[in-house]
């Protein structure tokens, strides 16, 4: 197979002659959007399960160091969940973004034309590093949650400082949400960009094959 | 040759520009969403150092209106999302009509045929229909399309509004604390059944997605004049329906409870109700996300399935397709 690579103006373009098979992140997606999306359905029954246990503790006037552990435990689950739901999100993005690569490619083979395919575009890079950032704090954060809930636990932690680590890890979460959500804004980017380089590479067509 | 992005006919150009613009807007909405989530991280730095201060009506002002603003820092980006999910919306009806118009000079000359009544084909991507006519769009669909910007502007409004009562709670929080846990009270439950209606609106576009799709792939091939073939639901879009439906109920009984809460801001039991009343919502809201990964798995399907039927069309023959 040839490939060269045509520089444009409007954005970079790769040129072959077969159909491209998906990229390696997007075959990542492929592979890894339901083993996340299993993970948080797991995780967020556990979350409120420590959640309600947590209240029956309050109601029984248990320890406070015990009642601030579990609800450190409790946010460690929940936060496992929403890591592993944003990460299933940004791979089943990156498996529509294959299969408009691969599909893209097969309609302009079968048309017996040259399989012009997008190159990752500048949203597509941010997607990725951003996604990785956000899902790199999030399990900080958990981590953190379990070190400071098991501190507690142990009595090695004192209760003020639990609360000052909760605050802390708190607003670490809501960043690392936030960014992910971004990220995944900018993944959804790159389908709109695939879509228009596709409807406008579809009206082409005609005029590069002779049937 | 090199492709050129001039040579749109006149109405996908202007869709080009328009969902352009849309992702850029919905990019920049998420960004300022991180930025407002910025905001709040310094906040709990410095509601961090009062603890260690021993300054606790401090604290208690400092978390109400940091939780008002990180909650609405979270649905800002969810806007921004939104937006760029409209855009895409947009181009699924720009590539509709340009595969209408390109398609004719593209495919082979017709060698299929359809019993009057329909039948049914195995596919790579599931079973599909096969129908001389578009098929009628399903109810969940309508439902979709009449929906999503209602629910993105209800939830919208709620999560804002409990911004502005978290400012009045923080205002409060010394005055008068049985009144600061009830407006805190309010504050969650509102700013999180808002939460829920931005992520119910965000399913129903990825829906209107979906509908563009079965809708736009149909009148294509009837275009054609060829059999239409339509994919029929996947397991994961019936799930999608399920999880989507539980968490936006999860999200309205969490604002009733807390309604009920705030009623109780003076008595014990408001600290247990409010301490399962957190995970709860939260469980809500990963039971939407849980769906809309659903969705795009969906998407993800249906678009393998076109470029399939349409590569089909074009050249070669649909030999992995078995009629049932």
């Amino acid at each position: 197979m040839t490939r060269t690579t045509v520089h444009r103006t409007d954005s970079g373009v790769s040129v072959s002659r077969t159909a491209p098979a998906p990229n390696i992140l997007q075959h990542i997606g492929r592979l890894l959007w339901l083993p996340m999306l299993a993970m948080a359905l797991m995780a967020f029954p556990v979350g409120l399960a420590l959640g309600l246990s947590r209240a029956g503790l309050v109601a029984d006037g248990a320890d406070g160091a015990m009642v601030a552990a579990l609800g450190h435990f409790g946010t460690a689950a929940m936060f496992i969940g929403f890591a592993s739901v944003f990460a299933a999100i940004s791979f089943a993005i990156a498996r529509i973004l294959g299969v408009f690569r691969s599909g893209g490619g097969g309609i302009q083979e079968a048309a017996g034309a040259e399989v012009h395919s997008l190159r990752m575009p500048a949203a597509g890079k941010a997607f990725v590093g951003l996604m990785l950032m956000a899902m790199m704090a999030l399990v900080a954060a958990v981590i953190g949650h379990v070190i400071v809930g098991s501190g507690l636990a142990s009595g090695g932690t004192a209760l003020a400082v639990g609360e000052q680590w909760a605050l802390w890890l708190e607003g670490v979460r809501r960043v690392a949400t936030a960014t992910y959500l971004l990220a995944i804004s900018l993944g959804l980017t790159t389908i709109a960009t695939v879509l228009g380089f596709q409807i406008t590479r579809l009206g082409e067509l005609p005029s590069e094959t002779a049937r | 040759m090199s492709s050129n992005l001039n040579t749109l006919p006149r109405s996908g150009s202007i869709r080009r520009s328009t969902s352009s613009a849309l992702s850029r807007l919905g990019v920049s909405a998420a960004l300022g969403g991180v930025l407002l989530a910025t905001v709040s991280l310094v906040n709990a730095v410095v509601a961090a150092t009062e603890v260690a201060a021993g300054n606790e009506a401090a604290v208690a002002a400092l978390v109400a209106w940091s939780f008002g603003v990180a909650t609405a820092a979270l649905a800002t980006t969810k806007l921004g999302v939104a937006i760029v999910l409209w855009g895409i919306v947009g181009r699924i009806r720009a590539r509709v009509e340009t595969m209408t118009s390109v398609l004719p000079r593209l495919i082979n000359p017709s060698q299929e045929s359809v019993p009057a009544g329909g039948t049914h084909v195995r596919t790579p991507f599931g079973p599909a229909d096969v129908t001389r006519h578009p098929p009628t769009e399903l109810a969940i669909h309508r439902a979709s399309r009449l929906l999503w910007a209602p629910m993105l502007g209800m939830g919208a409004m709620a999560v804002y509004a409990g911004l502005v009562l978290s400012v009045i709670q923080s205002s409060t929080v010394a005055t008068d604390a049985t009144a600061a846990r009830a407006l805190g009270a309010w504050v969650q439950g509102i700013q999180f059944l808002g939460e829920g209606m931005l992520l119910g609106g965000i399913s129903f576009l990825l829906g209107t997605i979906l509908a563009g799709l079965r809708g736009g792939g149909a009148e294509v091939q009837a275009h054609l004049e060829r059999p239409v073939h339509t994919l029929q639901m996947p397991l994961t879009a019936k799930l999608f329906i399920g999880l989507m439906a539980l968490g936006v109920i999860v999200e309205m009984a969490q604002f009733g409870l807390y309604a009920y809460a705030s009623t109780l801001a003076g008595d014990p039991s408001f600290a247990i109700l409010a301490t399962w009343l957190g995970p709860l919502r939260e469980f809500g809201l990963g039971l939407l996300l849980s769906g809309i990964v659903l969705a795009l798995a969906t998407i993800a399907r249906v678009l393998g399935f076109q470029f399939h039927r349409v590569t089909g069309l074009i050249g070669r023959p649909a030999s992995n397709e078995v009629t049932s």
